[in-house]
């Protein structure tokens, strides 16, 4: 592939990669697995990207409440392990290479309000490892910031990890920034722990997300929902890994996706029950409109089970307008256009929830107002 | 000048001819209710009447308030003051009541040349108007008729008629489903709305709707055709021998 090998050699991984990590990136990126999760995304361009932008070592968050701990990864005795699954993921480890170690968000009591953690749009921000001690919740709210940088890139690893009997809310938002973006958000949970999930906003850039939430202790739950706009010729590519690591665990997935214009939406959600995870109870829910003829969606929801015992239902739509709908509008009075612009709001606003809401269902409204 | 004239009308949908010569005259201040057995082409009637793309006329006219309809756009109708009932309510997740009511409020007013409504007296009718017809108002900031249940649904269609004020208004089996509760309820409804300036085109299988709502005139209609006419008697007659005489 035509990515800047040289340039990869000249890395230095950071120690939680492990010896011969990135030659294992290196490898990966190259490997079959990876391959088929960038089939609808530039892999060379990105990783050429990953190499050539900025890199942000500041830490992640200004003050914090009493009973959360920043720290630098380099900074601590033990450096923290963070789960990443490099053969699958091997742009994380180009990206912790290139941006430092990272750092380590300890949340050891319940924070009285919710973290505000500033996604920047631009550069190669360090890994940012949010730990939630047992019994603990904490609120974490993510929005991408535009700069007025040059640069045409970010990239982002976040990694949540929570203990037994904690939970955490992660909202995130995008509000149709300019700069390309990969992502990476990985979350391991413990016994009877519990991960709320937001994305929302609208997107005209390229916009590549990987989440892999494991639920590793028994009756650990996750429930995502998500709207995404993708207007303007922008690239949304999801790529979601659920691993139902344990007994009892649960997962709800819920995501709207409208293409509208020459944009593009792909969805590739897996739902991986293993062996030993009886009674997993997994939901996975992906619908999409192509607004336009021009705009273009791919939806992939898989589930791979080594199981008997467990409950799972997934399921993709890609459609136009309802059109019993839009006579039923057409029926109270309401012309065309408009019914195709409430039914639009209305598809995505369904897929909204979280302190964004509000924003995103207003960005969407500005969206169809000067369509 | 009838408020409704329908003259010789054929109808199809997919192509298969459904409607067969049929006619019929609603007058301001009436309720018409049209009765017939499965498949007879009652809701096809309704659809034809509100433009529901699919149901293709064929043949003769149709006015409404004076004006062909036949090649009218559904919303068009609505503003000009036909309403249609569901039968089956569509469900809307996403898009409030509320929202959704004051936008074809406000599509209204503008086809009559008016100001939109205040948001704040529009919300206080339309709460107003929910209370009583048994719906909690904070159905309205639910997604239109988002989880609602069958009784829900058919007093949901209620409100938008009393809140719509139309001058026709179509009911389509508006009492399928429905408990007694929620069937008096819904009649109550229309005899509000009912007055000597509108009219209403009720379609019903049964004549128990009929117990709460006296037509003026009851039509039976049968294989695409109005086979008989008559007074609310006719209503009773059906309950009691049913359809077979129509076919002996």
């Amino acid at each position: 592939m035509a990515v800047g090998i040289e340039a990869l050699q000249t890395l230095e991984a950071p120690p939680w990669l492990g010896a011969g990590g990135l030659t294992r990136c290196r490898q990966a990126l190259g490997g079959k697995l990876v391959r088929e999760t960038w089939k609808y995304s530039p892999l060379p361009k990105v990783t050429n990207a990953l190499l050539a932008a900025d890199e942000h070592q500041g830490p992640p968050v200004g003050a914090l409440p009493p009973g959360v701990a920043l720290h630098r990864f380099d900074e601590l005795d033990v450096p923290p392990t963070l789960g990443i699954d490099l053969n699958r993921y091997p742009l994380a480890g180009i990206a912790a290479a290139r941006a430092g170690a990272g750092w380590l968000i300890d949340v050891k009591r319940t924070p009285s309000h919710p973290l505000r953690i500033p996604a920047p749009a631009l550069g190669v921000s360090a890994p940012l490892l949010v730990r939630v001690a047992a019994s603990c919740r904490v609120d974490i709210e993510q929005e991408t910031v535009q700069t007025t940088d040059n640069a045409d890139f970010g990239a982002q690893i976040l990694v949540l990890s929570l203990a037994a009997d904690s939970e955490a809310h992660w909202a995130a938002a995008e509000f149709a920034p300019t700069a390309d973006k990969w992502c990476l958000l990985q979350a391991h949970l413990q016994r009877n722990a519990a991960l709320t999930l937001n994305h929302q906003g609208t997107v005209s850039n390229f916009l590549r997300q990987d989440v892999n939430i494991v639920l590793g202790g028994q009756g650990a739950r996750l429930a995502s929902v998500g709207a995404a706009l993708v207007q303007d010729g922008g690239r949304l590519d999801q790529q979601l890994v659920i691993e139902h690591a344990s007994g009892g665990t649960v997962s709800r997935i819920k995501q709207h996706n409208l293409a509208a214009g020459r944009s593009r939406c792909t969805f590739n959600g897996r739902i991986h029950i293993h062996a030993g995870a009886s009674g997993a109870d997994a939901d996975l829910s992906n619908r999409n409109l192509a607004l336009d003829p021009s705009a273009e969606v791919n939806t992939k929801p898989e589930l791979e089970i080594y199981n008997d015992d467990v409950r799972c239902a997934h399921g993709a739509t890609v459609g136009q307008l309802d059109a019993e709908a839009l006579f039923y509008l057409q029926s109270r009075g309401l012309g065309p256009q408009q019914a195709q612009r409430l039914l639009s709001l209305g598809f995505l606003r369904d897929g909204l929830a979280g302190p964004y809401a509000e924003r995103a269902a207003e960005a969407f409204a500005a969206h169809f107002t000067s369509a | 000048m009838s408020l409704l004239e329908v003259d010789g009308l054929y109808a199809s949908v997919n192509g298969e001819p459904i409607l067969k010569d049929l006619s019929l005259r609603v007058e301001a201040g009436e309720i018409h209710a049209i009765m017939g057995p499965n498949g007879s082409g009652k809701s096809t009637l309704a659809n034809v009447l509100a433009g529901r793309p699919g149901y293709e006329v064929t043949a003769g006219q149709v006015s409404f308030n004076d004006t062909a309809l036949v090649d009218v756009a559904p919303e068009a109708r609505a503003q000009a003051g036909l309403f249609l009932a569901f039968q089956y309510p569509v469900e809307i997740p996403g898009v409030s009541n509320m929202e959704f009511l004051k936008a074809a409020w406000d599509s209204h007013l503008a086809a009559q040349g008016a100001q939109p409504e205040s948001a704040v007296g529009f919300m206080k009718r339309a709460r107003a108007l929910a209370t009583s017809l048994g719906l909690n108002p904070e159905f309205l900031k639910r997604g239109v008729n988002e989880g609602f249940s069958g009784g829900e649904k058919k007093r949901n269609e209620i409100l938008q008629l009393l809140l719509l004020e139309p001058k026709l208004a179509v009911l389509d089996e508006t009492d399928s489903g429905l408990d007694i509760d929620a069937l008096q309820t819904v009649a109550a409804g229309v005899n509000r709305f009912r007055s000597a300036d509108n009219g209403v085109l009720l379609i019903t299988h049964y004549q128990r709707l009929l117990n709460h709502i006296v037509p003026d005139r009851v039509h039976v209609l049968n294989e695409g055709c109005i086979v008989a006419s008559g007074d609310k008697h006719l209503a009773e007659k059906l309950e009691a021998e049913g359809y077979a005489w129509l076919s002996g």
